[in-house]
């Protein structure tokens, strides 16, 4: 069965498009299948989508069968006594056990029968296990103590395994609501007797392989705040315990779902909502589906921001999304008051837009509640809220915000609603354009952030740093001529490796926004001070091109934060349209590098390639030497079979074996190679070889060609010549350093006869 | 491959050297070494044979460069044949076309020594 089959068991969502956490799906199936005793702990904010994750986990391994039984098994949010549970826990269990042994999800309908009539169902293998089970069941609801029946329905995945040879992953989901001693003393039992069974893995995991496949695996999910909180510090649980957070949906997931929604339920959509709504929303995958949803029951269209900003009203306000948090804030308190105190607690930390002293807010809600702080703490819990060191901040949730601004506007502070139309429609369209530019240049911003943390020691075309040469180079090109051309630059950059990149200061005035960064790295491969550098980026998005006044404002700016810091400092501005000729004129003095929007996205272009060229050769062969008298030929026959394999001719590969000798005997005089071999690695691809020569210890040679001066000295002052000689029989050569020596990259380009006829 | 031993035979007083088939830093100092014999016993007109030759490393070519000298001191004179074309793009490119003739063939190297020979007698 592949992985995108569409049968669904349990999950509701009917398109593999539709569903965004493919890769924690991965990750659950992977510990239901470890051959070492594990168990997951999924750790979700609200609304993050983690029930579907473990229903679409429930399907794929039941559809799957291959030897792990998936139980899907949901805690209530009310009290319901040992007993109920414990009957409902094993009934269920027994019911999806049996479903997938006899291969039919309809057995599942079995939940609903009687205990005592579950052997029934049971295939023939499993009949007698499944009847002594329901039977001492049935015996331990005779005993006194409640704890025998919680304890015979938790034993049964053990049980199923040990006597069917299957093992269950149960997906126990919301067991965050476990944590809520409120609910009832039965409560406490419950968690304890369930932690106590997970914590029973450390006696399988000490008894090693022998027993590891009859002890079952379990996955806790639930709200991430209380969930882990209550997990008790047992060694054993938590060795075996793999977590796996649900973090906020990235874009492009969230772009196919929303098409493939969009797609499914005939909405028109613009891309420029479609953003809109991902970012409006917060990532949000209940939100996004509730508005889609209901843009296709009405038959509604969202194609401009208006239609968008409309519906977004409408759904806070009275649709499913103001349903959600109406309930929810029912739910923490119940009566009319704290559920006004709530909405006092929430308009005064959105308002502050800051944190808040809690006692400022117990004092703002204790009129209208009588235990604000545990009020607070639950808010916290549900994640309404953020509390901690003595203070309270707004949630992170942008939707929820206008919610309690609309909720509070109409309910608390009594503001009459307008005669037509909304309050919160207007501000939203406001909001909507600040957004998507906001969203623009966060965008750009983390590009450039991106960009500096990928430098590590690459050697890029000069132009890419130095708009003038640029201008002069490439006017005119187009954005592929200017990426080909790029590729037979001679003046290189040699890039620093980026370690940390920090946000040091940023601007936005009129017509104009600047950031500046400072990224820490390192110019060599050795990691002393001496090899230290910071380069300090200034990022600006003007509609003019950079002016003089403004060079000098940031450059103080820059120089400020320079001044105190040790290591070698160089300058890059990049600025969206270009550089004032004053201002260029002062960058170049300052030696700064100055690139526009355009040549950033060259550079990131040509990384990618660079990295992508490294990491998918198509074949690649590898051969240790050791450092000794001819053992180069060696080399050279391997190459010459390796060349010969990929179609060069017979002077092509006399070249390359030419150069790799050049290449070794190089290694072999200039490192200082403790375990004196060299390392070699021929990467074929279609168009080229790529010689990797690696050694250990001292540099090979140096990044400008010339030889190093204990090279120089001997030989009769022949060497130099060797890397002279590489350099005119390959097509590319660079030096890159490793952790603790250097490699030399040499690249031979493949040239068909009509290549060379030309 | 470092263990062969120098060939090297007379032809029309001249001395034919055959370095091998990788002319590396011990193979050049045996050519180093046989042509300072061949000096020694007033063979002066020398010819290296480079048709076995396969690789050339650049130790190898920097002793050359201290044959070509030695021969030039001695007032001899030394000849390059059968270089394949990747060696003579190595010569080439590393300058020693300026220092020393290069022929297609052996007999070709004969030939222009007898005709510098010439020259010089005249």
């Amino acid at each position: 069965m592949s992985d995108s089959d569409p049968i669904q068991i349990l999950s509701r969502l009917t398109d593999e498009d539709s569903f965004v956490r493919q890769n924690e799906l991965g990750k659950l199936c992977s510990v239901a299948k470890s051959r070492a005793v594990r168990n997951a702990l999924v750790l979700a904010g609200p609304r993050a989508g983690k029930t579907e994750l473990l229903k679409k986990t429930f399907d794929r391994l039941f559809v799957d069968a291959a030897g792990v039984a998936p139980i899907y098994y949901s805690f209530r949010p009310t009290a319901s006594g040992v007993e109920r549970f414990a009957r409902d826990y094993l009934t269920q269990f027994l019911a999806q056990f049996i479903a997938f042994r006899r291969n039919d999800p309809r057995l599942m309908v079995a939940a609903d029968a009687s205990l005592t009539d579950m052997a029934s169902a049971a295939a023939a293998e499993d009949y007698l296990w499944v009847k002594s089970l329901t039977d001492s069941f049935s015996r331990s609801v005779a005993q006194p103590d409640p704890g025998s029946m919680l304890r015979t329905a938790l034993s049964a995945p053990l049980v199923a395994a040990a006597r069917s040879q299957v093992l269950p992953f149960v997906l126990l989901d919301n067991v965050h609501l476990l944590a809520d001693d409120a609910v009832g003393e039965s409560i406490a039992d419950l968690r304890s007797e369930l932690f106590r069974v997970l914590a029973g893995h450390e006696n399988f995991a000490m008894a090693g392989a022998a027993t590891a496949h009859i002890a079952p695996r379990y996955a806790l999910c639930g709200l991430r705040r209380p969930l882990a909180e209550m997990i008790p510090a047992d060694e054993g649980l938590l060795d075996s315990l793999q977590t796996i957070r649900l973090e906020p949906v990235g874009e492009e997931p969230l772009d196919r779902l929303v098409r493939a929604v969009a797609r499914g339920s005939g909405i028109d959509i613009s891309d420029s909502t479609k953003e809109l709504m991902i970012n409006q929303l917060g990532h949000d995958i209940f939100y996004i589906r509730a508005l889609l949803d209901s843009a296709a029951s009405r038959s509604l269209s969202l194609k401009s921001f208006m239609e968008f900003e409309r519906l977004y009203t409408e759904e806070v306000i009275d649709g499913r999304i103001g349903q959600y948090f109406s309930a929810m804030l029912r739910s923490l308190a119940s009566p009319a008051r704290s559920r006004r105190a709530m909405l006092e607690a929430l308009n005064l930390a959105i308002e502050a837009g800051d944190a808040v002293p809690v006692d400022a807010v117990v004092d703002r809600i204790g009129e209208h509640t009588n235990d604000p702080e545990k009020l607070l703490a639950r808010m916290h819990t549900r994640e309404l809220l953020e509390i901690g060191y003595g203070f309270v901040n707004a949630p992170a949730d942008p939707v929820l915000a206008d919610y309690v601004r609309s909720v509070y506007r109409s309910e608390v502070a009594g503001a009459r609603r307008p005669l037509a139309g909304e309050l919160l429609l207007a501000e939203k369209l406001k909001d909507s354009y600040r957004l998507m530019m906001s969203r623009y240049n966060r965008s750009i911003e983390s590009q450039v952030v991106d960009l500096l943390s990928g430098f590590d020691f690459q050697s890029a075309p000069a132009s890419l740093f130095d708009q003038a040469a640029f201008e002069k180079l490439y006017r005119g090109a187009s954005r592929v001529q200017a990426r080909r051309a790029l590729d037979d630059e001679q003046e290189r950059a040699r890039l620093p490796q980026i370690v940390v990149v920090n946000d040091v200061a940023s601007a936005d005035q009129p017509g104009m926004r600047w950031r500046l960064f400072a990224a820490t790295g390192f110019e060599g491969g050795i990691y002393s001070d001496a090899n230290e550098v910071i380069w300090l980026v200034a990022l600006i998005n003007s509609k003019e091109p950079l002016d003089l006044e403004t060079v000098n404002h940031i450059d103080r700016r820059l120089e400020a934060y320079g001044r105190s810091r040790r290591p070698r400092i160089v300058r890059w501005y990049i600025s969206k349209e270009g550089f004032s000729a004053a201002a260029a004129e002062l960058l170049s003095r300052l030696r700064a590098y100055c690139s526009t929007y355009a040549q950033m996205d060259l550079l990131h272009d040509y990384l990618v390639k660079l990295g992508q060229s490294k990491r998918r050769p198509a074949s690649e062969f590898e051969l240790v030497i050791p450092i000794e008298e001819d053992a180069e030929l060696i080399a050279a026959r391997m190459v010459e079979q390796v060349a010969r394999a990929a179609d060069f001719d017979q002077e092509a590969i006399n070249q390359i074996k030419t150069a790799l000798i050049e290449a070794c005997i190089n290694a072999a005089e200039h490192s200082d190679s403790p375990d004196r071999r060299i390392y070699q690695r021929f990467a074929i691809e279609t168009d080229r070889i790529t010689i990797t020569v690696t050694n250990k210890g001292k540099a090979i040679g140096s990044q400008n060609g010339e030889a190093s001066k204990l090279a120089a000295g001997s030989l009769r002052g022949a060497r130099g010549r060797g890397l002279k000689i590489i350099r005119a029989l390959m097509d590319e050569v660079r030096f890159e350093p490793t952790d603790d020596g250097t490699s030399l990259v040499m690249t031979k380009i493949l040239r068909r006869p009509q290549e060379s006829d030309e | 491959m470092s263990n062969v031993e120098i060939k090297s035979r007379m032809v029309e007083g001249a001395a034919i050297i055959y370095p091998g088939p990788y002319l590396n830093q011990l193979r050049g100092e045996d050519i180093e070494n046989c042509c300072q014999e061949f000096l020694k016993r007033g063979v002066n007109r020398l010819v290296i044979n480079f048709q076995e030759t396969e690789l050339i490393n650049s130790i190898g070519i920097s002793i050359l460069l201290g044959v070509i000298e030695a021969v030039n001191d001695a007032e001899g004179c030394l000849v390059l044949s059968n270089l394949s074309a990747t060696n003579r793009e190595l010569f080439e490119m590393l300058g020693l076309l300026d220092h020393v003739r290069i022929e297609d063939s052996e007999q070709g190297a004969l030939d222009a020594l007898t005709e510098q020979a010439g020259t010089a007698a005249r």
